[in-house]
């Protein structure tokens, strides 16, 4: 209900823009206060059905002496549950969602322009950018965990070893069976650069003591840092490239074919890419990881 | 008791109204009369507490649906729903070690429309922390986190953060084996950090595993502590909506 009526501008120079405000306005009663009733309505109504065809589940007592396998935590925390086995629990666990919350809380103070406020989606790429992010965050996501699956190792021997199983009907390997190349299994996970590579002992054990972490200065036991080289290179440094090179190389390449211009380009280009990487890390830890947090199928609540 | 104001040839109509809203009962409840008029609708939002909320009028555009999708007037429906059914929940729930789960499975069987309350607060729950990500995904595409609203952006993801520690400390409560395991999990997590993690981890737990300390803390912080930063966040939240001019609008 338009109240153009009602508006009694004073000044010549107010008046054309309260005059083209007011015309636009509509009254919070009934339009609004309608519209969220009704809103309340379907969905308190939505979620009384659901309430009464699916219960809540309730699994046995607690017992801290029987740990379920998986043990899994909330749905949402999921996807750092995944992270977690691809890198050091500190970063997966901390470090990560810690910058995350930062860097989405500061997204307002990088992009400081009015390019498509206020509108869905109106700036010209908005959309390339939403979907091609959307597409690199999730498919690139799950390549990432395939690769530390060895799942490019498995499809390998299926492909090189037609109709052939691994091992003879006696359960001895078969030696005809082409695996993946020795000289390669460092490739097989991101673990193997670790455990495949022969690394000289004075790099996988540098004793630094406890004069490093001076945690003793806080009141905390001190803590003898040995620095294991391969260690640090799977569980930190490659993750932390990782998590940091690939969207930076998107905003490059979306920047080069000129699908990223300007600031508006590139943040809807990285939001919609963390979205998708939120989304596929949680489908994976919610639906597939099962006993030992093995890639595989896995039904909720299956466990007793 | 009608006012008698009215000329002669008044319908049963005129009469009812007049005896619900212009008496004196209803007057001193509602400052404004019955809301059917332009000036009475303005005064139905401006003097009441709760819908003051709202501004007066709004843009047309922001009263399409697909604009905000409800996402975050849901949040916060949601969160009032969360508030009711918790409190009769409480009513039936002690947060020991020895009670809690019995009393869960009581709830289920004994109590009147027991298993429907806790059906109604879990998916509730779960429902909050989808419309909230879903809402902060609408806020974005719809570049509504431009200046001046950089500050509510910040206090949204605020709330994101507490819709989340809220959920995470109500997962414990039931005391079942996916309640004990999913926290034991999730704190182990914090315990991951470097240096302050293991300390972190030790006061949030309440010891060095998840026992009858974890429990009373959580449920503290499930039941009071978070919800009323939650509350004091949203008023936040909502006022600076007011301040910063409304929902956001092309330039
Ligand atoms: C408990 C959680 C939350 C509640 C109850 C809530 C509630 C609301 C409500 C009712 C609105 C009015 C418009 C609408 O319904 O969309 C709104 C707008 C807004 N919210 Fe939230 N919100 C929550 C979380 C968040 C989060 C996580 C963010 C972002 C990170 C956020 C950022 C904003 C901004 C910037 C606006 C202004 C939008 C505009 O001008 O169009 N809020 N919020």
């Amino acid at each position: 209900m338009a109240v153009s009526e009602q508006a009694q501008p004073v000044s010549g120079a107010v008046r054309g823009r309260q005059r083209r405000a007011r015309e636009e306005e509509l009254l919070v009663w009934p339009d609004l206060v309608f519209i969220e009733f009704i809103a309340a309505v379907l969905f308190t109504i939505t979620l009384a059905i659901l309430s009464v065809l699916v219960d809540a589940v309730l699994l046995d007592r607690a017992n801290p002496a029987i740990t379920p396998n998986p043990s899994k935590a909330p749905w949402y925390f999921l996807n750092l549950q995944e992270l977690l086995l691809h890198m050091h629990p500190a970063l997966a666990g901390v470090i990560v969602p810690t910058i995350a919350l930062i860097a989405l809380g500061a997204i307002p103070y990088f992009d400081t322009s009015s390019d498509g406020q206020g509108e869905w989606l109106s700036t010209p790429r908005a959309w390339a950018n939403l979907i091609v992010g959307s597409i690199v965050g999730f498919f690139g996501t799950l390549l990432l965990i395939f690769y530390d699956a060895s799942m490019h190792v498995r499809l390998y021997e299926w492909v090189a070893n037609p109709g052939k199983s691994k091992f003879l009907s006696s359960g001895e390997l078969d030696p005809s069976f082409n695996g993946w190349p020795e000289s390669l299994a460092f490739l097989k996970s991101l673990r193997s650069i670790e455990t495949e590579l022969s690394w000289p002992d004075a790099l996988t054990s540098i004793p630094l003591g406890e004069k490093v972490l001076r945690t003793d200065l806080l009141g905390l036991p001190a803590i003898p840092l040995e620095i294991n080289v391969a260690k640090v290179i799977v569980e930190q440094i490659i993750p932390v490239s990782t998590m940091i090179g690939l969207p930076i190389l998107l905003s490059i390449a979306a920047w080069k074919v000129g699908l990223a211009q300007t600031k508006r380009d590139h943040m809807i280009l990285q939001f919609s890419g963390f979205i998708a990487v939120f989304v596929i890390l949680t489908i994976i830890g919610t639906f597939f990881r099962g006993e030992g947090l093995e890639l595989v199928p896995y039904t909720i609540y299956s466990h007793g | 008791m009608a006012t008698g104001e009215q000329p002669r040839g008044q319908t049963l109509g005129d009469r009812l109204y007049d005896f619900a809203f212009k008496n004196r009962v209803w007057k001193s409840i509602f400052r404004s009369g019955y809301p059917n008029t332009p000036r009475n609708q303005m005064l139905a939002v401006a003097t009441n507490v709760f819908l003051h909320l709202h501004p007066t009028r709004i843009h047309r555009t922001h009263v399409k649906i697909t604009h905000t999708f409800c996402l975050g007037g849901l949040s916060f429906f949601l969160f009032l729903g969360l508030t009711i059914t918790g409190v009769l929940l409480m009513f039936y729930y002690v947060p020991s070690i020895e009670r809690a789960y019995g009393d869960i499975l009581r709830l289920e069987t004994d109590v009147r429309f027991g298993q429907l309350l806790r059906n109604l607060h879990r998916w509730m729950a779960h429902g909050m922390v989808l419309t909230v990500l879903m809402h902060m995904m609408r806020v974005f595409y719809t570049g509504a986190y431009k200046p001046p609203r950089e500050f509510n952006w910040v206090v949204g993801v605020v709330l994101l953060v507490l819709t989340l520690l809220l959920s995470f400390t109500g997962y414990l409560l039931p005391w079942d084996q996916l309640a004990l395991w999913a926290i034991t999990v999730g704190t182990n997590m914090v315990g991951s950090a470097p240096i302050l993690g293991e300390p972190n981890r030790f006061v949030l737990v309440g010891g060095f595993q998840v026992g009858q300390a974890a429990l009373i803390r959580f449920y503290t912080l499930h039941v009071i502590g978070l919800p009323l930063i939650a509350a004091i966040f949203m008023a936040v939240h909502f006022w600076r909506i007011r301040r910063d001019g409304g929902l956001a609008r092309p330039l």
